[in-house]
């Protein structure tokens, strides 16, 4: 089982930087950077800023020039954009916020997306089944950008009974419609895998084993049935945790939220480059780990899998 | 000013476009379409303003940043010589009590006030302005905004890096007048030779005239100056016999910071000296780009002076906390010298872009006004009709860029037939708040001056121009025109992605192809993908255009087809053009000034480089209860003036008059006169 980590953890870093490569790459070759705007600017200019950025280098001294500090100390340096400010405080000020509203959101889709899910299997075809089943059928198909706006209109706009967007830390009121536009859809994966898991493993042999033993219908369902039914859910929530840690782009932007899918939308549209890598790596780092996560869970929750 | 910068990428534009949606099927119910106001109306229960200020702030650095979200924030921060007036944009005394113009107005004289004091408690004295400009224009700095100070002396030579040439022997300077064809155009007074008793001020302030050395090389001819970068330079040199002979022996010095035409005379007067005529000169000062920057701190802390530990301003508001992407803080400043006046504790700046959330926060009564062009158009019949819309005519124009460096937009006649074609007045009606554009300056912005004369909706006269260019339109049995010998794969009309971009540009389309029987591929690109690729020429045909005016003048739209540099994006100059421009702002009558820059426009109207579209609106809402905030042209707001009432009576209940009171008009009144 170490060696196995270790071995996933050494492949990481070479990931890693091939994703930060392909990164650099694609920032170059967008048009324009961060200084363009509407207003033209005069050559002489033009030139100092190449000068000053180093753009007027060849290409593989610009590469080693952004690949190298973050090689010896990941260091991703400073914001173009944002003056003065760095990519790792950046990044440090504006996950948490992500990281508590997608961990709120995840945590209430699995306990409604398991619990609907379970129920549906148990009784699979009746009409809790289709009930749940189509309302997932509805979580999947809204999108968030607008069940978002519907909460809002609802909730802020008619009732007046929460704020329409800002963020004034995890303990306030402001968290709650960003999670409730977020956790739908996860929601409904939810149980449409814990659903279609549970109704597989309650047919095989070794749950009918389980109640042939005499066990109570309820440890043959928990201990028995979920553990191996939820195998699916574990393998989608590790890059679905994955994403939801490192910022949603559209509820951060509904909700104005100082998370980083916001900044990540920002950074390109500004080409703010060593913020763009910084993130990118950030995801990468975060997905990659999620899915050995993942992959531990597996060995922990299933007895057939060995590493 | 660069307008209608789009900062949402294509797919949360559709966003942005379904939440519009959604919310107008509400906002469209009965029951709000009887309320006054848009949402509720309880002031806040303290005297803190409540505002979006927009994206992100760049940076808190009144130099650096040029955009409109910053500038919110730095009226509240910073201050320069002078402030915008809330009403009219007009230069009001802010840290110049008053001050004197030459009669060309080619040199100012500020006179400060002795009692402005920096957040920390320093004094402001005129060495600041020294600073602070010198900085701006430095090369170092890399300023977007430093060509505003190109009209001082030298600023533009120092922030490009030229050098000037200089006689090793005698130390003196190579001129400009030495190796240029001799011009018939009059040198601005500040070229010319101080003469005794300086009789060209107005005003006989002792000061005003006062002589330096510093002043007697700005008031003597300019010195030619040279790219610094010696392979620009030996370019030039070779291909100018007269510049080459003129150089022989010479060294070369490197113009720095001191040879910009600033100059403290004393602690509490500062003289500048600019390179031609200026009439809009002051006004141009209350740009955030020309506000204090404090040298203590700068050159202490760097690049990160404007940490709010590090931060010192000298605003009527000074930093309180800032927690980037959710709030600014500003508290007021018990230092600012005139903080008597100043009627807010404090301003709560919201950095965010989402128009349909900032009206939402508006609704709610969690904001206290939205900022300029926070309704979307889908709102517009919604919110236009409340007791708490402000509108009113905005210094910003829309139009479409042609490519006249490619056929088929090189033919004036192309040109001019896809104007023709476009039904402008039907476009105004379906946009409802637009106003009519003729050419490049707004529409009723500036008083008194001769707009030109714009085209006029004409689908037969644009058929025949096109038939006369080459590209027969035919008339089809059915009654619609094709035009099949048109080169259309090498005309689209390309615009930065954004759900409003998009309808407006399907509607001409609609126009284009009903009319000429033209099928125009349209082209949605992201906003600096399209910014590149229209300064490099590189679109075909036709491309949206926007421009918001830096300064209350129409210069600042005119100075677009100034240099042939193509900052227009259209690769047209004209000499004739610019000699009309250069001529009237030497021309001091305001009138007659003004006669000649609307000839300008009207030759640059009648080469066409540009369809005008619309003159903007801004629109807007602030809560009843909200004072002394204006709509005005250029949506600036001076904070100190803003204040909160309690007293319902006195609540607008209509858009406050931009009619400025008299009082107002005294205090406006300076000294030049």
């Amino acid at each position: 089982m170490l060696r196995f980590i270790i071995r996933r953890l050494l492949i990481t870093i070479p990931t890693i930087l091939v994703v930060i490569t392909l990164t650099w790459g694609l920032v170059k070759l967008a048009p324009g950077n961060f200084y363009s705007s509407e207003k033209a600017i005069a050559k002489p200019i033009r030139e100092k800023i190449k000068e000053r950025y180093g753009w007027d280098k060849p290409w593989y001294v610009q590469y080693g020039k952004v690949m190298w500090p973050i090689v010896r100390h990941f260091d991703f340096g400073n914001s173009l954009r944002y003056q003065g400010q760095s990519v790792t405080g950046i990044i440090a000020r504006s996950v948490p916020v992500s990281a508590a509203i997608g961990l709120l959101a995840f945590l209430l889709a699995l306990i409604v997306g398991i619990t609907a899910g379970s129920l549906a299997a148990l009784k699979q075809n009746s009409k809790l089944d289709y009930a749940s089943m189509a309302l997932a059928m509805l979580g999947i198909s809204i999108p968030n950008f607008v069940v978002g706006p519907l909460l809002v209109l609802l909730f802020s706009m008619t009732l007046y009974w929460l704020p329409p967007a800002r963020w004034n830390g995890v303990f306030s009121r402001n968290v709650i419609l960003p999670v409730l536009t977020l956790s739908p859809i996860y929601m409904a994966y939810i149980a449409r895998l814990t659903r279609a898991g549970m109704l597989e493993v309650l047919r095989s042999d070794y749950i009918r084993t389980a109640r042939a033993k005499g066990l109570s219908e309820r440890a043959v369902i928990i201990r028995h049935g979920l553990r191996a039914g939820l195998m699916p859910v574990v393998s989608f929530t590790g890059p679905s945790l994955a994403f939801l840690l490192t910022g949603t782009v559209v509820v951060e932007r509904i909700f104005a939220l100082p998370g980083l899918g916001n900044y990540f939308i920002q950074a390109s549209l500004n080409r703010d480059e060593p913020l763009i890598i910084g993130i990118v790596a950030f995801i990468a780092i975060t997905l990659l780990l999620m899915n050995l996560l993942v992959d531990i869970a597996y060995a922990y929750l299933d007895p057939r899998i060995r590493y | 000013m660069p307008r209608f910068t789009i900062t949402a990428s294509g797919k949360s534009t559709a966003y942005l476009l379904l939440s519009a949606m959604m919310l107008t099927m509400i906002a469209c119910a009965p029951a709000s379409r009887n309320e006054e106001f848009f949402g509720r109306t309880d002031p806040p229960a303290d005297n803190i303003f409540r505002y979006v200020s927009g994206d992100e702030p760049e940076s808190l650095d009144p130099q650096l940043s040029s955009g409109q979200p910053e500038s919110r924030i730095f009226m509240a921060l910073y201050e320069g010589l002078v402030e915008y007036d809330g009403k009219t944009m007009d230069p009001v005394p802010a840290i110049a009590e008053r001050w004197d113009e030459n009669n060309d107005s080619s040199e100012f004289v500020f006179h400060l006030r002795h009692n402005a004091r920096w957040s920390n408690g320093d004094s402001i004295s005129a060495k600041d302005f020294v600073y602070s400009l010198r900085r701006g224009v430095s090369p170092e700095l890399l300023s977007r905004s430093a060509s505003l100070a190109f009209y001082i002396r030298n600023a533009e030579n120092y922030n490009q890096g030229a050098v000037f040439a200089r006689d090793p022997k005698t130390g003196q300077f190579v001129l400009e007048k030495d190796v240029a064809p001799p011009s018939s155009t009059v040198m601005p007074l500040s070229e010319t030779p101080l003469t005794a008793g300086a009789t060209e001020y107005k005003s006989t302030s002792p000061e005003a005239s006062q002589d330096t050395p510093f002043h007697q090389v700005m008031h003597s001819p300019e010195r030619l100056a040279l790219p610094g970068d010696e392979k620009s330079r030996n370019a030039l040199i070779s291909k100018n016999p007269k510049i080459k002979a003129a150089l022989d022996g010479k060294e070369f010095v490197k113009v720095t910071g001191e040879d910009v035409g600033i100059e403290a005379i004393d602690d509490y007067t500062v003289r500048i000296s600019l390179r031609q005529s200026t009439p809009f000169f002051v006004g141009l000062l209350a740009n955030q780009f020309f506000r204090l920057v404090p040298q203590k701190a700068i050159e202490q802390f760097g690049r990160e002076w404007t940490n709010p530990a590090h931060i010192v301003t000298n605003g009527a508001f000074k930093m309180k906390s800032w927690r980037p992407y959710n709030e600014l803080m500003v508290v007021k400043d018990p230092m600012y010298w005139d903080a008597a006046n100043v009627r807010l504790d404090g301003i709560r700046f919201f950095p965010l872009a989402d128009q349909p959330t900032m009206m939402n926060l508006y609704r709610v009564g969690d904001i206290d006004a939205s900022p300029n062009h926070s309704i979307i158009s889908a709102w517009v019949d919604e919110v236009r009709y409340k007791k708490d819309y402000m509108a009113a005519s905005e210094a910003a124009v829309i139009y479409v860029v042609m490519n006249t460096t490619k056929p088929p937009m090189n033919d004036i006649r192309v040109r001019r037939a896809f104007d023709l074609a476009l039904d402008k007045e039907l476009a105004r009606k379906w946009r409802k708040i637009v106003k009519p554009l003729h050419g490049i300056t707004p529409n009723e912005i500036f008083a008194g001056y001769p707009e030109p004369k714009g085209s006029h909706y004409d689908p037969a006269r644009a058929r025949q121009l096109l038939g006369e260019a080459g590209y027969p339109v035919i008339q089809n049995p059915n009654g619609s025109f094709s035009c099949p010998s048109f080169p259309i794969n090498q005309v689209e009309y390309t615009f930065p992605t954004a759900a409003s971009n998009k309808i407006t540009a399907e509607f001409w389309q609609e126009q284009w192809k009903q009319n000429l029987g033209i099928t125009v591929p349209l082209r949605s690109m992201e906003f600096k993908t399209f910014i590149d690729s229209r300064s490099k020429l590189e679109y075909k045909g036709m491309a949206f255009g926007a421009w918001g005016a830096d300064y209350m003048d129409p210069f600042t739209f005119l100075s677009l087809f100034y240099t042939p540099e193509n900052d227009n994006n259209t690769g047209w100059w004209d000499k004739r053009y610019v000699e009309l421009l250069d001529e009237a702002n030497r021309t001091p009558d305001r009138a007659k000034r003004y006669a000649l820059l609307g000839q300008a426009e009207q030759l640059m109207v009648d080469a066409q480089p540009i369809i005008p579209i619309e003159t903007g609106t801004v629109n807007w809402t602030k809560k009843p209860y909200v004072k002394g905030m204006y709509p005005n042209a250029g949506s600036v707001f001076p904070w100190k003036h803003v204040y909160i009432e309690r007293d319902r009576s006195k609540w607008d209940y209509s858009t406050p008059s931009l009619t400025p009171e008299r009082t107002e008009q005294v205090a406006r009144t300076t000294s030049s006169n």
